[in-house]
């Protein structure tokens, strides 16, 4: 008798680590021209930067159909789970929400025989990958669907995200960029700080340097303390560390680091390095 | 001018003047403003550095322009209503630090007089105090050897005189001897004054009007015509598309409600039916018109063609009383186009070239108030953009050190919230927009700027105006000449050595970006060349280059 956790494949929860957490990762494709990946089945990171930086076109990515997480439901529904909490990205970037929403009132009653919660978390990676360990980790210890969706919620009302973009052409091409429209068409480059607001993308600042942007990655890091958790997705492992090492100026708790996915990705570009900020509970 | 038969004094006049009326004041200060127009390129010349920047002549004179105006035309009797509008229209017309100075000496002028109808010799020696007093109050860090200083011997003349018993010819008289004598010593209170060789050009300029009014009043020559049509050139401000000239005729205020409303197209239509100073501001489908015309009906079927008419406001200039309140510039503000967006933060920058105009837009400039370093924007201009843009809190970036201020008395003009970030730069202005936080409040963006605008170093590359000997460095006219921070460090005929020298003055090393802005006499070719180079001799820095597209100023540079 037991909760089971569904995400998709921008959480950014490595393979493994899912599995052996017993989340069920439904995966959106990733085309590149014609040629379509499972993202995170048949493209991993490092493959997926490699074609993003040698593919003309940019790549799209697609959310899964209903059908598949009428698939993932079904399944573990059979296989004894007394409530589904289902956790995906923000509506405002993708339809998954939408697709997962829609496949839990479309179940037929006889299979649909437990509750299903599905949520926006208006966030995206590791802007909503902690809250979604820790359900499968309160799922685990067995508690019920109402409580561990209700942490959940709490938790991803207290996170933030901020990422330092190597250019906003990505943004721009991809057409998510709410006010980070009046950044574009400049003269100059800058490395770009965004973050979501409200699940949609939002300019913040625009430092010439990368190492200035880190800088005030810290500070803003600094000025949301008391903080719960920091974690950070990096597209590469240079920008990871780079940005890893300007955060210990304000905040010297653990950060893990974990690879930001294709879905995010496709809207950020290489050399991106974003956090997840978990505010502490006031 | 009521005059008395001369008494036999030890001093020759040629008459006794013991009362000023309005028409008497305003002919003094209109052969003032006149005189200063005389001398204003010789006071140009009074400059310390031999760089293009805002000559002091040109601002005070376009300030006293500005500050006769309105009562050129008037047959104002009260002495204390025609200063009170000068003092008014001063403000507005300020330009340059001597110019906003110069305006406070009018303000106090106009306290000095107030509700009086005429005035003595022992009111005109009180009006000059008040002058000292808001002259001083008006800059943060006053600095003697300046304006301030000849104002301040000037306020004390005239209290001598008045003490004296002398008439108003008499005091002029010996404020203007003070004021001869006061701006001779100006070298020996400012060292940078006396390495250069000359006097305070804005003491002098202060020096010239008050000789001006006494040559008025000793009655040597008639107020002279003077025209206010040149007083103040067009300004073309992108976006928030303001353009200042000279009151006249009905001011005609309205909202305009359309579809697809073509901003750029209806100013032009308004100003070829006549219209000046012409502000239209919004967008496509709500925008706001700000004209002055002789024909206000037909500005009025000419928006009625184009949509539907709200909050029409028509007022008679001509007829509008001297005494100007601050409040009704703040009324309009209360129009502004967008209600969405009124709460929201709007960003005024000082640009000049346009490739910076294209910076600061691509940074997300609410709306740009061409100027730089030739040409300072009057307090008007600026009050203008301020409000001509929806949002009720605006943060200027002046951009140049002799902007600051004329941006600051804009505070004091409208009721909307006004921060002036104080850029001395372009790239100090880019430095701090680019850290506008579209998220936070006003108070943080206001900090985070100001902070941000002091971690960037910068530096010009010009050509002297003037041969001039700078301590240890000669400079001939037409020079190429470096200038760090504000401080003049290389001058030579070859631009790659002043380029190689003020980059190494500047430390560029230490940082990480180096940013080239070319001005417009720079071709593509030549620039390209000049980053060639600069990137072999610094080969770990990013080297960016921008067309700035800026006058006078062939690279502006920033490195951060």
């Amino acid at each position: 008798m037991t909760v089971r956790i569904v995400t998709d494949s921008t959480a950014d929860i490595p393979a493994e680590e899912a599995e052996a957490a017993g989340i069920t990762v439904v995966p959106l494709t990733v085309f590149f021209g014609d040629d379509a990946y499972l993202d995170g089945v048949e493209l991993d990171n490092a493959g997926f930067y490699r074609k993003l930086e040698a593919s003309k076109e940019l790549p799209t990515t697609s959310q899964p159909s209903p059908i598949k997480f009428q698939e993932a439901y079904t399944r573990l529904i059979e296989e004894g789970a007394d409530g589904i909490l289902s956790i995906h990205l923000s509506s405002k970037l993708s339809g998954t929400y939408q697709s997962a929403f829609n496949a839990s009132t479309s179940l037929p009653d006889d299979v649909k025989k437990v509750p299903i919660e599905v949520i926006d978390s208006l966030s995206i990676s590791v802007g909503m990958s902690r809250a979604i360990l820790q359900a499968a980790q309160e799922a685990r210890d067995g508690l019920p669907l109402d409580e561990i969706k209700a942490h959940a919620v709490d938790q991803l009302e207290r996170t933030y995200i901020l990422a330092v973009l190597d250019t906003l052409e990505y943004v721009r091409r991809g057409g998510r960029i709410g006010t980070a429209r009046a950044m574009l068409g400049n003269m100059l480059s800058f490395k770009p700080i965004i973050s979501l607001k409200d699940g949609a993308v939002v300019a913040v600042e625009q430092p010439r340097t990368r190492s200035k942007a880190y800088v005030r990655v810290a500070q803003m890091l600094g000025d949301m303390a008391p903080l719960e958790a920091v974690s950070i997705a990096e597209s590469d492992e240079q920008v990871g560390l780079q940005l890893a090492q300007a955060l210990k100026a304000t905040y010297q708790g653990e950060v893990p680091r974990y690879k930001l996915g294709s879905a995010l990705g496709t809207h950020t570009g290489p050399g991106t390095a974003a956090i997840a900020v978990v505010k502490a509970r006031r | 001018m009521q005059e008395q038969p001369t008494r036999s004094t030890t001093r020759q006049r040629p008459r006794r003047v013991s009362v000023f009326d309005g028409q008497d004041l305003k002919k003094a200060i209109v052969a003032a403003a006149a005189w200063l127009e005389e001398h204003r390129e010789r006071i140009n010349a009074l400059n310390v550095f031999p760089v293009p920047d805002g000559d002091t002549g040109s601002n005070m004179s376009a300030t006293m322009k500005s500050a006769i105006r309105t009562i050129a035309t008037s047959n104002e009797q009260a002495a204390g209503a025609v200063a009170a509008r000068v003092a008014h229209d001063a403000l507005l017309g300020a330009r340059g630090n001597s110019g906003v100075i110069l305006s406070q000496t009018l303000r106090g002028l106009a306290l000095g007089l107030d509700k009086k109808t005429t005035f003595t010799s022992a009111d005109l020696a009180n009006a000059f105090q008040e002058a000292e007093r808001l002259a001083y109050r008006a800059v943060i860090k006053p600095v003697e050897g300046t304006i301030l200083t000849v104002v301040r011997d000037a306020a004390e003349a005239a209290k001598k005189s008045a003490e004296h018993g002398d008439d108003l010819v008499q005091l002029l008289q010996e404020v203007v001897y003070a004021a001869r004598q006061s701006v001779a010593r100006t070298p020996d209170l400012l060292p940078t004054l006396k390495q250069a060789g000359v006097v305070d050009a804005g003491g002098q300029g202060f020096y010239i009007l008050l000789e001006g009014m006494w040559r008025y009043a000793r009655g040597e020559t008639a107020a002279p015509a003077i025209s206010t049509n040149s007083a103040q050139e067009a300004v073309d401000m992108k976006k928030g598309r303001v353009s200042v000239e000279e009151e006249f005729g009905y001011e005609v205020v309205f909202l305009l409600r359309g579809q697809q409303l073509d901003v750029e197209g209806i100013r032009q239509a308004i100003i070829a039916m006549g219209g000046v100073s012409t502000v239209v501001a919004g967008d496509e489908k709500m925008l706001k018109v700000h004209t002055h015309t002789q024909t206000p009906g037909k500005i009025l079927d000419y928006g009625v063609s184009l949509g539907s008419l709200l909050d029409i406001n028509i007022e008679n200039l001509q007829e509008q009383s001297l005494t100007y309140e601050a409040e009704s510039k703040a009324e309009h503000a209360a129009e502004a186009p967008s209600e969405a967006q009124a709460t929201e933060i709007a960003t005024i920058a000082v640009s000049s070239g346009s490739g910076f105009d294209q910076v600061f837009e691509g940074l997300g400039a609410s709306a740009l108030v061409a100027g730089g370093q030739t040409m300072n924007p009057s307090t008007e201009e600026l009050l203008n953009a301020v409000e001509a843009v929806a949002a009720n809190k605006v943060i200027i970036l002046p951009n140049n050190k002799n902007v600051i201020l004329s941006a600051q008395q804009v505070l004091g003009l409208t009721q909307k919230e006004v921060y002036v970030v104080p850029s001395k730069s372009m790239p100090q202005g880019i430095a701090a927009l680019s850290t506008f936080n579209f998220g936070a409040d006003f108070a943080t963006n206001c900090e985070t700027m100001t902070e941000a605008m002091q971690q960037i170093n910068t530096a010009e590359i010009t050509r002297a105006v003037r041969t001039v000997e700078l301590g240890d460095l000669q400079v001939r006219e037409g020079d190429f000449i470096g200038v760090v921070n504000g401080n003049l460090v290389v001058a030579s005929r070859n631009i790659k050595q002043v380029m190689h020298d003020t980059l190494q003055r500047m430390d560029i090393d230490s940082h990480e970006i180096v940013t080239l802005y070319s001005g417009e006499d720079v071709t593509e070719e030549e620039a390209q060349q000049m980053v060639r180079r600069v990137k072999e001799q610094h080969s770990h820095l990013e080297i960016e280059l921008v067309n700035g597209g800026q006058p006078y100023y062939a690279y502006i540079i920033s490195a951060e």
